[in-house]
């Protein structure tokens, strides 16, 4: 079996990694500038709960810089197999919780040269997301002209926690280097905090575990707001993708967008389809951490409704609290090949030929 | 096999209000639009409101990017209930065209009104 895993964290030990990529007054910042966490925390403004336990596997122990890698490949990519690796960092995706957007930029440039320099060359099962701070999307546009351009990066990635719903036209000039670029838009799990909206539509939640529960509420927000918005007429190949934020919930707010669009399509005359058809064609949605019901049908029957055959792609959030490992994804059997691996390939077009090969 | 039915005078059709006629056993909304009468079946297919007792409008036309062009004033019936907008000649649902409002033939003859059913 061909296997993608489009969540793989690459952990550093320390952000000072980023000091050699970076210079001028932003280096000042980043060297002296006052810090959220301890000494060598990336910058960023914090969300209000943590986890209690820490958010890294407990057997995940690096000490050197150079065991991230190394505890990765041996207890994750070569214990289960893992053919690609899409990089997802870690940290640097909180940039966008900045209120600066220069420094941000600057942050966001400074890690995505280091891990084409540092991270990429270090195994063929490697591609990368270049990470971007989307509170200036003309510097993120930028950005993605300037990264993107790499061949093993794959794709763009911010945080789910934002400013505003992503289809804003705020936000365009973002997916317009994309469709230039031909890389698909992704969102990640995180970014509270600082100068994002809640993640928590009644106000602030208590716990860490309840409030991870309820966090796809803001991916619900982008799902709409990216199809309202028309962002798919504009861009029809864009794939968008989104990490992390559960799925269970999707067929219910297509259900409900759908019953709205034939009730009030006056408002956005843009679109030409329903915003199911919209979501099939261009949103993919990772598996980690997936639902688990009592009765395993019951989530099945809801992936049946979102089309999660061709809609879903596997990822481990390695090397998180709550990773999921390949061989303990509830999908139904006929569809393990598409999700684990096939959906993928037709998402992250840059992945090469020899490796789609592999896959047939 | 169509039947002619007098429905009503030509004179209590309304622009923009239309008249609500019952014949052989079926509620019928009559239009007058400006290139004559149109009747459809006072019931939605959605969910069975009754649709012509919505209101008479237009709607913004497909357009490829934030342009919002009002198009169609008085063409479209708009059910009561959930608002699904319907083209009151043709009777298509304007989001899924394979969904029609049941539609019948009108004719006039002096100032009497027939549906044919
Ligand atoms: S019954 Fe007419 S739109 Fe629902």
């Amino acid at each position: 079996m061909f296997i993608v895993d489009c969540d793989c964290h690459n952990y550093w030990c320390s952000a000072t990694v980023l000091e050699p990529y970076m210079d001028g007054v932003f280096k000042d910042m980043f060297v002296r500038g006052e810090k959220t966490g301890p000494r060598g925390a990336f910058p960023h403004g914090h969300r209000p709960w943590f986890h209690p336990e820490g958010f890294a596997r407990h057997d995940v122990n690096p000490v050197e810089e150079d065991d991230n890698y190394t505890i990765m490949k041996e207890k994750h990519l070569d214990k289960y197999n893992i053919d690609v690796a899409i990089l997802t960092g870690d940290e640097p995706i909180e940039a966008s919780t900045l209120a600066n957007p220069y420094y941000a930029d600057a942050l966001c440039r400074a890690y995505n040269d280091y891990l084409i320099d540092y991270w990429l060359p270090k195994d063929d099962r490697f591609w990368g997301s270049i990470v971007v701070a989307p509170q200036d999307p003309q510097l993120a546009a930028a950005e993605i002209r300037r990264a993107g351009g790499h061949p093993r990066v794959v794709q763009v990635l911010v945080s789910h926690g934002a400013a505003r719903p992503y289809g804003d036209p705020f936000y365009h000039p973002i997916y317009e280097a994309c469709a230039e670029m031909g890389l698909p838009f992704a969102m990640h799990l995180g970014g509270q905090g600082g100068i994002n909206a809640a993640p928590i539509g009644a106000g602030p939640t208590t716990f860490f575990w309840e409030t991870h529960a309820i966090l796809p509420q803001t991916a619900m927000t982008h799902v709409a707001s990216l199809i309202a918005q028309g962002v798919f007429e504009k861009w029809p190949a864009l794939k968008v993708v989104i990490i992390e934020c559960g799925v269970a919930w999707v067929p219910s707010v297509l259900w409900r967008l759908d019953a709205n669009y034939k009730a009030l399509r006056k408002e956005t005359p843009w679109l030409k389809r329903l915003p199911s058809e919209y979501f099939k064609s261009n949103i993919r949605m990772s598996t980690q951490p997936l639902e688990q019901p009592q009765n395993i049908q019951h989530l099945w029957a809801t992936l049946e409704a979102m089309d999660g055959e061709n809609t879903l792609m596997f990822a481990s959030d390695y090397p998180h609290w709550d990773y999921d490992d390949v061989t303990k994804l509830h999908i139904p059997p006929a569809w393990r090949e598409k999700v684990l691996g096939l959906n993928a390939l037709d998402v992250y077009s840059r992945l090469p030929q020899r490796v789609r090969e592999a896959a047939e | 096999m169509t039947t002619r039915h007098f429905a009503c005078k030509t004179a209590d059709v309304l622009r923009d209000a239309p008249k609500i006629v019952s014949v052989s056993n079926l509620s019928i909304g009559i239009f007058s639009l400006n290139d004559g009468y149109h009747a459809l079946l006072n019931i939605c297919p959605h969910k069975g409101a009754a649709l012509c007792e919505g209101p008479v409008c237009g709607t913004t036309r497909q357009t490829s990017d934030r342009e919002f062009v009002y198009d169609r004033a008085g063409e479209l019936v708009r059910c009561a209930w959930h608002g699904w907008e319907f083209d009151i000649r043709s009777g298509e649902f304007l989001v899924d065209p394979t969904v029609k409002a049941r539609r019948f033939d009108v004719s006039v003859e002096g100032d009497d009104l027939y549906l044919h059913i």
